[in-house]
């Protein structure tokens, strides 16, 4: 080659000695890829969508359940969870497509507004200790918190709403393994 | 071949630590084994987004079934279950919170810091309920005395015979408008509160302020990863001898000799202990009146209606106190005997799960009460019940073949009329002060969350009703020890480990004394 070395348009980032040890910047995986859903039936995730939308909706701005992902997180959280749990899920969604045929003759996903708050009824009944003992109200309850948490501790939530409220960094101590 | 320590140390925590910053600055000899690792704060931790752990936040499901403080930032600091099981029956669930690491509990402890008093030393003399302990609250005083500043204790003295002072880092701090309120509220129907009482410091730990000076008189020997199987007796003397351990990392056998063993494992490790070696129990209540004391989470939630929308004035939230036990001091005012504590704080934003809303009127009314929130939690004195207690399950080991524990526990009436009576105490005392209650409730925790689990290796004058006498010495065995919260009596409703901090600094002066004297 005649001349002066030909040098590279953008400089990358400084590389280590090959003799060093690296550390190399790894991805998450939520950050890569989107969550294959398996768990739930077509119907059940159709009901969880519809659900996560109606307890945690964008607002101002906002991302809600659904930009955050949390139907398909729910989808993998249940499928790890424990057998009354994922009972508790399963028969919650189908309960919810039940009444929605059964008093709208319509699935859950096709409810409007007022018809879908009828059906979320025990979800306005005052909060207790103890799980309630209804299961559809024990679902509710489970669901709502899961779908509220599942949001606030998503990726698209806090890049949001961290700009307006430091506190809400979703950053923590995080302890390694120890050994 | 292997020294022979003066004193074997079974144990790093508050007990442990305390034993051997005691010893081993008075020129003994030590050796202390530890179960777990030992912690490096700058390689085994780091700052990460929740949305970069792999649960989101929610942590693996079902991999703590009975730590409810765990979260997925920390799963890596409490002791595997499946690596130490231990049993139950299913309807007493009992949550046993453990640390397995250089340090123990003391690494992640809350730092409430309270005195017993004699209504805890001689409390069968106030309700002839149970019995009292070998010694008084002059008895311990001295050793809080020196404890505190070490520890570094802020508090506020109030004189009350319930709740003895200490030697403080006086806390004069100004309250907040609704603090003043509640406090206002709870005296005009004589119900005490003061400040806080809190180890202070960036880290307040048996690994900075015990171990150093230990390891630094060039007296201690520390092992970690060294889980003991069992405490070794000679069989000419009936004295203890060592320990066998076992390597953690590589499962090796290896024994441990000392002249003296003094056991500070945590409460129900130290007994199980104890019950695997077949010592110190000639009066068969090795395992029994275990206890702890009852929370009550979120007892009431209450909001400073001011606050609401954003549109209080600065100064009228943030801090908190606390409400030693007032019931049942001089008379018998209730359907219990004994009685509770409360912390108190100001501030916050109440769970968007109490609100029986969802959707934009949920997030309309959870931004309502931002930063309005008043909450508290009792803590109740849980009655010592001889049917209450620890056994060695024969069929369930843990990951090192040493047996395992079976804990059957159980609150009494005393314990469900007693929360109750919070309850209705606290909801009556926040509407005086102006609060609007949100959502109360009177369901204890299961027994052992509080993480303040203790009895099970008690002291007493009498060889045939407890196991250690006034100096946490086994009656049965004159060179065995046992410093930790299992030696309790009672424990009223004040967080322990102040006390298990000077009980252990006695009984460690104690047994450098008779080391010193030729008695050990």
């Amino acid at each position: 080659m005649s001349g002066a070395e030909q040098q590279p348009a953008t400089p990358k980032a400084a590389r280590a000695p090959i003799d060093e040890t690296p550390t190399l910047q790894i991805a998450t995986t939520d950050s890569a890829a989107e969550t294959v859903e398996h768990y739930f039936s077509e119907s059940q995730f159709q009901v969880l969508e519809r659900l996560s939308d109606i307890i945690a909706p964008p607002i101002s701005g906002v991302p809600g359940a659904l930009a955050a992902g949390v139907p398909a997180f729910l989808d993998f959280l249940t499928s790890q969870s424990s057998a009354h749990i994922q009972n508790l899920y399963r028969d919650g969604l189908d309960a919810l497509n039940h009444q929605a045929q059964s008093r709208f003759k319509t699935d859950f996903k096709g409810t409007t507004a007022s018809q879908a708050d009828e059906i979320l009824a025990p979800l306005r009944k005052p909060w207790t200790y103890e799980a309630p003992a209804e299961p559809l109200q024990a679902f509710l309850v489970l669901a709502k918190g899961q779908i509220l948490q599942g949001t606030v501790n998503s990726r698209e939530w806090i890049s949001v709403v961290s700009k307006r409220d430091r506190r809400a960094s979703g950053l923590g101590t995080y302890w390694h393994t120890i050994d | 071949m292997s020294p022979t320590y003066d004193v074997l140390i079974i144990g790093s925590g508050a007990s442990g630590g305390m034993a051997a910053y005691t010893l081993a600055q008075k020129g003994v000899n030590c050796l202390m084994l530890d179960a777990g690792p030992e912690v490096d704060f700058t390689r085994d931790r780091s700052l990460k987004r929740v949305y970069d752990l792999p649960y989101r936040g929610f942590g693996r499901p079902g991999q703590f079934p009975h730590v409810t403080q765990a979260s997925e930032f920390t799963a890596n600091v409490w002791a595997d279950e499946k690596q130490n099981p231990y049993t139950y029956d299913p309807n007493d669930p009992y949550y046993w919170v453990r640390i397995r690491l250089v340090g123990g509990k003391s690494l992640f402890w809350g730092r409430a810091s309270w005195r017993l008093s004699d209504y805890e030393f001689k409390c069968k003399d106030h309700d002839d309920f149970g019995d009292n302990w070998p010694i008084g609250y002059s008895d311990l005083a001295p050793y809080y005395d020196r404890v505190e500043p070490l520890f570094r204790v802020s508090g506020r003295k109030e004189g009350l015979p319930q709740l003895p002072d200490g030697v403080f880092i006086e806390d004069n701090s100004v309250d907040s408008e609704s603090v003043k309120r509640f406090v206002k509220s709870c005296a005009a129907v004589g119900i005490p509160t003061t400040k806080g009482r809190r180890a202070t410091g960036q880290f307040a730990s048996s690994v900075n302020l015990l171990l150093p000076d230990a390891l630094a008189s060039g007296n201690l020997t520390l092992v970690s990863n060294a889980v003991v199987r069992n405490i070794t007796v000679d069989r000419n003397t009936g004295l203890v001898n060592g320990a066998n351990f076992v390597d953690r990392r590589s499962k090796r056998e290896m024994h441990a000799k000392a002249r003296v063993v003094m056991v500070g494992a945590s409460c129900l490790e130290s007994t199980r202990l104890l019950l695997n070696s077949g010592i110190a129990n000639s009066s068969g209540v090795l395992g029994h009146y275990l206890f702890d004391e009852f929370y009550v989470k979120n007892i009431v939630q209450a909001i400073v209606p001011e606050l609401r929308n954003g549109s209080g004035r600065h100064g009228v939230i943030r801090g908190g106190g606390y409400i030693p036990r007032f019931r049942n001091l001089k008379t018998r005012e209730k359907n219990f005997i004994r009685g509770y504590a409360v912390d108190f704080g100001s501030g916050g934003t109440p769970d968007p799960t109490y609100f029986p809303l969802y959707g934009e009127a949920l997030q309309k009314e959870v931004n309502a009460c931002k930063e309005a929130g008043f909450e508290m939690t009792a803590m109740g004195e849980v009655l010592p019940r001889f049917e209450n207690h620890v056994r060695i399950d024969p069929n369930v080991q843990d990951a090192f073949g040493i047996p395992a524990l079976h804990i059957q526990a159980r609150y009494s009436d005393n314990e469900h009329a007693m929360a109750r009576d919070a309850m209705d105490t606290l909801d009556e005392r926040c509407r005086a002060a102006g609060f609007e209650v949100l959502v109360k409730h009177s369901q204890m925790v299961p027994p052992g969350e509080s993480i303040h689990e203790l009895g099970t290796c008690r002291m007493g004058d009498d060889p045939k009703t407890s196991v250690l006498n006034k100096w946490n010495q086994s009656h049965d065995v004159k060179n065995l020890f046992v410093v930790d919260g299992s030696s309790f009596v009672s424990g009223g409703s004040q967080n322990p480990t102040l006390t298990i901090l000077a009980l252990s600094m006695r009984s460690s002066e104690y047994v450098a004394a008779q080391l010193r004297s030729g008695n050990l």
